[in-house]
């Protein structure tokens, strides 16, 4: 369990601040939990910061019963922490094994025997036992990402955050991906960022939408997605077309006698040749947003 | 053990070429250097060069890793990450200047009008641990690596060009007054100033890295 009150972190000073996140408040359960938002919504610097290693400006934060105000809670919260960055940076001349078991090391599994069966245990899990003894620099996107999901695990945490884990994978990766992470959250808390909606789709069954540094939405997916409810339409048209203004095109199908676009937006808008529609995880993201965007 | 050996491991490899490099360099000047004047190039690389590449190479010890977010996300202290990369730097220092002495003592340089064999040592280790830290602290509070290689040599530089200045003036803070004047009376409040110094920015440094998202 994750408690966060009133979380705010201001970067800069003076004419030069720049608040990341404005008094965010959230409790995260065991379980997938899903944060979802556009590019620079303070997604990261939320991650950062429960992974204790960017300070808040203001708020508190308990990460499984320790508080991240105080060092000593922070080392404890840090031991309990499998974090995976949404850049992730490794030792190229290291193979997967040695990388996973010096992470391991400075997680504080001191014990030989019982880090090596750890190790084993945890590239088995995502698939790499077979290249444990390769060097990372001759791996693939997506093999290394699972060699940082590897060591993000290698502490057994009771907490997992990835940040964008997804991001320059191919689909096939990324399947793989969202299911390991639904069978690891099986027994821990994993949050789960992303600004791919369809991530969050498949995975969560808990999710909050972050957008300039506030909580938007808080709920299940399909509470998402049912905010959208009597805002979605389909238009076919045998041409391309601009959208109204106010109207958001989620997607486009081309067809054989045209293409068929799907629109988000206030009813009053709506082309007149267009069909209602039953909103998806994404229209009742993008539904959200255009409210955002028009409060501004 | 194996902290430490991952620890060289992820160390990187090419600054490593850096020293080797000098070592090489200046080994092979005293072997084609008349015997007469090996002493000052022995004097040199001892007193002079192992210092700069420590100063450099520290600049970029802590923060030039690319799994530095990784390691924050652990529960390693700033003190632990500064103690491993000075050590490692420290003992790269050590090992050049090791080697290098070796070679002087198969030459039959007699290193000693730089005193007794501590002595000798003090003159590389003293100097070397405060432009390390030195590095290391510019690195960190500008939160650039190539700030800390710019302060560490400009300092180096300017002791070097107002050596005689310094010799006069400030004996206490002159880096190289252990090589160029040995048996200076200065010398052991010299020695003080250097390792209190290292000291203080030591500390300085573990005040700044213990502010991780500085360095993200």
């Amino acid at each position: 369990m994750i408690e966060i009150r009133d979380l705010a972190k201001t970067y800069g000073r003076g004419a030069r601040a720049h608040p990341a996140l404005r008094g965010v408040d959230l409790r995260i359960p065991s379980g997938m939990f899903g944060l979802l938002g556009p590019n620079g919504a303070g997604k990261t610097t939320l991650m950062r910061i429960l992974a204790g290693i960017v300070n808040p400006s203001r708020g508190a934060i308990q990460v499984e019963g320790h508080d991240l105000a105080t060092d000593a809670g922070k080392r404890k919260a840090k031991a309990i922490l499998g974090y995976l960055p949404q850049e992730l940076g490794m030792y190229p001349e290291l193979t997967a094994a040695q990388f996973v078991d010096y992470m391991a090391i400075l997680k504080g599994v001191g014990d030989a025997r019982e880090r090596k069966r750890r190790v084993d245990q945890v590239l088995e899990m995502v698939a790499l036992q077979d290249s444990a003894h390769r060097r990372i620099k001759g791996f693939s996107g997506g093999m290394k990402r699972r060699v940082g999901i590897a060591q993000a695990l290698v502490n057994d945490p009771r907490v997992l955050i990835v940040d964008e884990p997804t991001a320059g994978l191919d689909p096939e990766e990324r399947i793989r991906f969202r299911n390991l992470l639904v069978h690891l959250a099986a027994d821990r808390t994993v949050i789960l960022s992303t600004h791919i909606v369809e991530d969050i789709g498949q995975t969560c069954r808990d999710v909050a939408v972050l957008a300039r540094g506030r909580i938007l939405f808080r709920g299940s997916p399909a509470e998402l997605t049912n905010a959208a409810g009597g805002h979605v339409w389909t238009v076919t048209a045998d041409r391309p077309v601009e959208p109204e203004p106010g109207l958001t095109i989620v997607s486009m199908l081309h067809l054989t006698d045209g293409i068929q676009y799907r629109l988000v937006g206030p009813a009053l808008e709506v082309h007149p040749a267009a069909e209602p529609a039953r909103p998806s995880l994404e229209d009742g993201y993008v539904w959200l947003m255009k409210q955002e965007s028009a409060l501004l | 053990m194996k902290g430490l050996k991952y620890s060289w491991l992820s160390y990187r490899r090419d600054q490593l070429w850096f020293p080797l490099a000098f070592l090489a360099l200046f080994a092979g000047i005293v072997l084609i250097l008349r015997p007469g004047a090996r002493f000052n190039i022995a004097r040199a690389y001892l007193g002079f060069i192992v210092p700069l590449i420590g100063g450099i190479l520290a600049a970029y010890g802590v923060l030039d890793d690319p799994a530095l977010e990784l390691r924050f996300s652990t529960p390693v202290r700033a003190g632990q990450i500064l103690r491993a990369r000075l050590g490692l730097i420290l003992s790269v220092s050590a090992i050049s200047a090791a080697i290098f002495q070796i070679v002087l003592g198969g030459l039959g340089i007699d290193l000693s009008p730089l005193g007794n064999l501590l002595a000798v040592q003090l003159v590389w280790l003293l100097p070397t641990l405060a432009l390390a830290s030195l590095g290391m602290a510019g690195a960190l509070a500008g939160a650039q690596t190539a700030i800390g290689a710019f302060l560490a040599g400009a300092v180096w530089l300017i002791q070097l060009m107002m050596n005689s200045w310094l010799r006069a003036n400030a004996r206490p803070a002159f880096l190289f007054l252990g090589v160029i004047a040995p048996g200076d009376p200065a010398l052991p409040l010299n020695r003080c100033v250097l390792f209190g110094g290292s000291v203080a920015l030591l500390m300085i440094s573990w005040a700044l890295l213990r502010r991780t998202e500085r360095y993200l």
